[in-house]
């Protein structure tokens, strides 16, 4: 659907249309907590991030939140106390997440309780990462695609980070397998066209993480990037659906992880 | 079995006691040059006075005696007689156009009067004639956009064709082309309507008031009526303008009897786009076309055949990557049949299809998404015109409606996308109304009526109950053509209008309306892709209550007319999407994307308008509200919708300078959309995302644009006449804002800041139209 946003933009950009920054005057809000929180079956993957919204007008350096107690436990009971390693950031070196188990976080912060649940999902192998050239409204751009044989029965849900170079893309790449269910699926990369040094040239270090999520946690990227982008093509702007309970912001993602290289030809 | 209905009918209306024999005169009016029925023509017998319907029939009874009778319509020379009246009597009345070549500017109304004894009220009436000099977006006539001008009735957006009236969202209005629904009335996303001026013969809006004959939409009825086609002469007329070009051909088949018109336009921006030195443009395809086509036949003086169509496409594609092509497509097969002098009825089949189609060839995933909602319509109406005193109308209406809510078909071989077709729904809507006008006294004129409608869901299916949340916790499948439900609401239509004296009269009304088909849109701008969904057992049937008050007053030997009415509107069942729906999940369970609540809207009409003399026009204001309340959305509390802007004023003047030169100017102005804006903003994935409290809490810009607009007549002749249109849409170039977004700035990523896009900063243009 992004596409008919993005072609119905064209459309009228080359209409006559002009963009400019203008003055909006936005009331403050109460601040709410923000939790990032990842496991993953890697060691050293598991991290959550503790941070706070802003009002609009103030800088983008959110501080995050230290002296929090955060905590992951696991179906059979084993809780990890996760150690606050810099400011706002609680790591476990060695907690990993093992397929079917589930995972309970919690984290308290000032007297307020947070937690959210998340079982991790089947791993799913990526087959193989290449660099294609594609027809994209009408220009020729060189775009990453991602092989992986999807396993039968509805509910595998996919996450991929493209990195260009080490510089990670900003596109929030997600896939689930509502319309391809059980076959070998391939993700396209796209990104916006206009934006040039995002651009994938020969020679260039691609790198591209796959991650098998939940799908609640595929429906909260769907919806951060369908409603709180700041992006105004959406008629109601929204927060994203979380699966944290108590009133934070953010999600709990157990998921798996891996990650190819190539270099583009 | 009809007679038997008409005693029924009879004894359920105000039959006056007959102390006087009375006659009637019947007939059809029509325009002597061309033929064409006149719709809305004042008939007048001495005091008596009556309208001729949609088909130029009308009817009227009077007393024995000496009568002056009178014939008028707009644009027409007032066609006088006397008559002696001692038996019933057919008169068939040709009026003349009005001269064009007069030496004196013509002064008479270039509109009708508002009628003050009939109660119906929210009715704006227009024709073709009076859009032709209002200045447009790409010089491109269009009635959708004129209709956006009157007090009541708002834009959807920037060159929008979608409108909302009376706190209305888009799809509450019922768009009628020759009785047929059109399920999509815009082109090109919205910046044209699919309707082709040239073929266009009468646009009648119902905000308010809508009598009992129309239903199945909650806030409008816009009624549009094709040109039946020339039955004295042939006729060619055209206009090629910046982006389109249009042709039009009518003429007799047989003399007096029969006639065809086809009407075609096509847009050719895309030619444009091939010029240019953007690749990313110049690979793409933009186009739509329609066509219009008609025939009539008269069989006899009683019987009229007309089959009527309309076909429109649009295409979009980008490079051989992405295309989205959509379309709608009418029929209508009419028979009016006059029974007697006093009773007309007419019949209607009528198939409407509205269809899109998106293709993906790229990557490694190509297929197509098909979806398509088709109707199949029985119309029966009788016009019963009983007396003097009652006018009846009563009839009948069927309505087999198929959707087929999405289809994705794979389109190679190794896509990785498998075949799914989501369920076909079936429905059958039907309706019985009955409605009179009843002339009470000499001042108070009434019109009550009821419309029954009923709505089956009909298998095969699968059906849902479903949670809180929105999971499905139990489905039930039925068989085919088994009646899942059927939804039964009496629809009560109630108005009445008090004559005050000569020139201006007092009016009320009550209508209550249900719909059943309900376009579930997630997007600012009308996407063609918007879902329209039928009630299930969970969607429930949306209901309107709207009660209204008016007061009409005429000036200056009715050369100007003012108007004011005020409206309360509530509404029941309205859907909104769930916070991060995905409007292109693969379910049937659609139910688990949606979040019901109601609405209410209020607010004040008011109208100025000049109706002869070189200046014309008119101003329009409207202060209103229009709220909603979701369970689900803003904590249950109520907030503005989208469409509620609190001030609306448009300015519309079109002065006739000389015999060859017409200028006009448009001014608008409103207040923003309601819009939400973000509380705050926070860190996620390393990037910085928004924070948002309250549903539209904020509001866009104040809007304002003046448009210019000059006709310039090259030659009229009898033979061969032509004309040039020139328009500047935003003549002061007002950047108003069409989106603002929330980005990192660019020069100080440090920093966010709020970005405004603009459309249509002067937008000029110039056609070329011709007639022979």
């Amino acid at each position: 659907m992004r596409l008919i946003i993005l072609f119905s933009l064209i459309i009228s950009l080359s209409l006559s249309s002009c963009e400019k920054v203008i003055d909006v005057s936005l009331k403050d809000s109460e601040k709410q907590y923000v939790i990032e929180g990842v496991v993953t079956d890697i060691e050293g993957g598991c991290v959550v991030r503790l941070s706070r919204t802003k009002n609009f007008d103030e800088n983008n350096i959110f501080e995050g939140i230290g002296n929090a107690v955060v905590s992951v436990t696991d179906d059979a009971g084993n809780t990890t106390v996760l150690p606050e390693t810099t400011t706002g950031v609680y790591r476990s070196e060695t907690l990993t997440a093992t397929t079917g188990k589930k995972y309970t976080l919690q984290v308290s912060i000032n007297g307020q309780t947070f937690s959210a649940s998340s079982a991790m999902p089947v791993k799913v192998e990526m087959d193989s990462l290449y660099v294609k050239e594609e027809s994209f409204f009408g220009e020729t751009v060189k775009l990453a695609n991602v092989q992986y044989n999807d396993p039968a029965g509805k509910g595998n849900s996919y996450r991929f980070i493209q990195y260009v170079n080490g510089i990670k893309e900003k596109s929030i790449f997600i896939r689930d397998d509502d319309y391809s269910d059980g076959n070998i699926s391939t993700i396209t990369l796209f990104t916006a066209p206009d934006e040039d040094e995002d651009e994938i040239k020969s020679g260039d270090r691609v790198t591209v993480d796959m991650q098998c999520i939940t799908p609640a946690v595929f429906k909260y990227w769907f919806s951060l990037d369908q409603g709180a982008s700041g992006d105004n093509n959406s008629a109601s702007p929204a927060n994203p659906v979380t699966n944290i309970e108590g009133g934070a912001l953010g999600y709990f993602s157990v998921h798996t992880v891996e990650s190819k290289t190539v270099v583009v030809p | 079995m009809n007679k038997l209905l008409l005693v029924v009918l009879a004894l359920l209306t105000c039959m006056q006691g007959y102390s006087q024999e009375k006659f009637t005169i019947s007939g059809t009016v029509r325009v002597q040059r061309t033929g064409e029925t006149i719709i809305g023509a004042s008939i007048k017998a001495g005091d008596a006075g009556t309208f001729s319907n949609d088909y130029g029939f009308y009817s009227i009874s009077v007393p024995a005696g000496k009568y002056t009778f009178q014939v008028s319509a707009v644009g027409m020379l007032i066609h006088t007689q006397s008559i002696e009246l001692g038996k019933d009597i057919t008169l068939n009345i040709a009026l003349e156009e009005e001269p064009k070549m007069l030496d004196n500017i013509t002064i008479t109304a270039t509109s009708k009067n508002r009628s003050l004894s009939s109660p119906q009220m929210g009715i704006e009436r227009l024709t073709t004639k009076e859009i032709r000099n209002i200045p447009v977006l790409f010089g491109e006539r269009d009635v959708l956009k004129t209709v956006q001008l009157l007090p009541g009735i708002k834009a959807a957006g920037e060159g929008n064709s979608g409108f909302f009236v009376r706190g209305g969202a888009a799809d509450q209005n019922l768009i009628l082309l020759d009785e047929a629904t059109v399920y999509n009335a815009s082109h090109l996303l919205g910046f044209f309507s699919t309707f082709n001026s040239d073929a266009i013969k009468d646009v009648t809006v119902y905000k308010g008031g809508m009598p009992a004959q129309y239903g199945g939409r909650l806030s409008s009825v816009l009624d549009i009526k094709m040109n039946d086609g020339n039955n004295q002469d042939y006729n060619v007329s055209g206009g090629i303008g910046l982006i389109s070009a249009k042709l039009n051909v009518e003429g007799p088949i047989q003399k007096d009897k029969s006639s065809f018109l086809i009407t075609g336009r096509r847009t050719y921006a895309d030619m444009f786009l091939k010029l240019s030195n953007d690749s990313s443009l110049r690979n793409n395809t933009l186009y739509f076309y329609d066509l219009n086509a008609k025939l009539n036949y008269n069989i006899g003086d009683k019987d009229r055949l007309y089959l009527s169509g309309y076909f429109g496409k649009d295409v979009l594609a980008a490079g051989q990557t992405f295309g989205l092509d959509w379309g709608n497509a009418t029929g209508t097969l009419r028979w009016n049949h006059i029974f007697s002098s006093k009773l007309f009825s007419n019949t209607s089949f009528i198939f409407s299809n509205y269809n899109y189609n998106i293709s993906i060839r790229s990557g490694a995933n190509e297929f197509d998404i098909f979806s398509q909602i088709r109707d199949l319509n029985l119309k029966q109406e009788f016009q019963w015109y009983i007396n003097s005193k009652n006018n009846i109308r009563f009839g009948f209406n069927s309505v087999h409606h198929t959707i087929r809510p999405g289809e994705v078909r794979p389109s190679s071989s190794g896509s990785s996308i498998n075949l799914s077709l989501l369920q076909k729904r079936y429905s059958w809507e039907n309706a019985l109304y009955f409605t009179n006008t009843w002339k009470a006294t000499d001042k108070i004129n009434l019109t009550y009526g009821l419309r029954l409608t009923s709505f089956s869901i009909l298998g095969e299916g699968d059906f849902y109950t479903i949670d809180k949340e929105g999971s499905v916790t139990d489905t039930l499948s039925y068989a085919k053509g088994v009646f899942i439900k059927t939804y039964i609401n009496p629809e009560p239509r109630v108005a009445a209008s008090y004559q005050l004296n000569e020139t201006s009269a007092v009016k009320a009304s009550y209508v209550r309306n249900v719909q059943n088909l309900h376009l579930i849109s997630n997007s600012t701008t009308s996407s063609p892709t918007d879902k329209w969904v039928a009630s299930t057992n969970i969607i429930k049937p949306e209901v309107s209550d709207l009660f209204a008050v008016g007061y009409y007053k005429n000036l200056v030997d009715n050369n100007y007319e003012l108007t004011l009415e005020t409206y309360y509107k509530t509404m029941q069942n309205r859907i909104d999407y769930r916070d991060g729906a995905n409007v292109f999940i693969n379910s049937d369970a659609i139910e688990t994307q949606l979040l019901f609540g109601k609405g209410r809207a209020y607010g004040i009409e008011l109208q100025f308008k000049r109706k002869a003399g070189k200046l014309t026009g008119w101003l329009s204001y409207t202060l209103s509200k229009t709220e909603k309340r979701i369970n689900g959305i803003n904590n249950n509390k109520w907030y503005n919708a989208r469409q509620d802007r609190t001030h609306d004023v448009a300015l519309v003047v079109s002065y006739q300078l000389s015999k060859k030169w017409t200028v006009s100017a448009n001014w608008i102005y409103y207040t923003g959309n309601a819009v939400t804006f973000p509380a705050g903003k926070y860190h996620v994935n390393d990037q910085t995302y928004f924070y948002y409290t309250n549903r539209n809490g904020y509001r866009m810009p104040s809007y304002h644009r003046l448009d210019l607009g000059a006709t310039w007549i090259l030659k009229q002749r009898k033979r061969f006449s032509s004309e040039l249109s020139f328009s500047l849409y935003n003549a002061y170039g007002r950047e108003n804002a069409y989106t603002i977004s929330f980005r990192e700035s660019e020069d100080n990523p440090g920093k966010t800041e709020a970005v405004q896009l603009a459309l249509f900063k002067y937008m000029p243009s110039v056609s070329y139209n011709f007639k022979f």
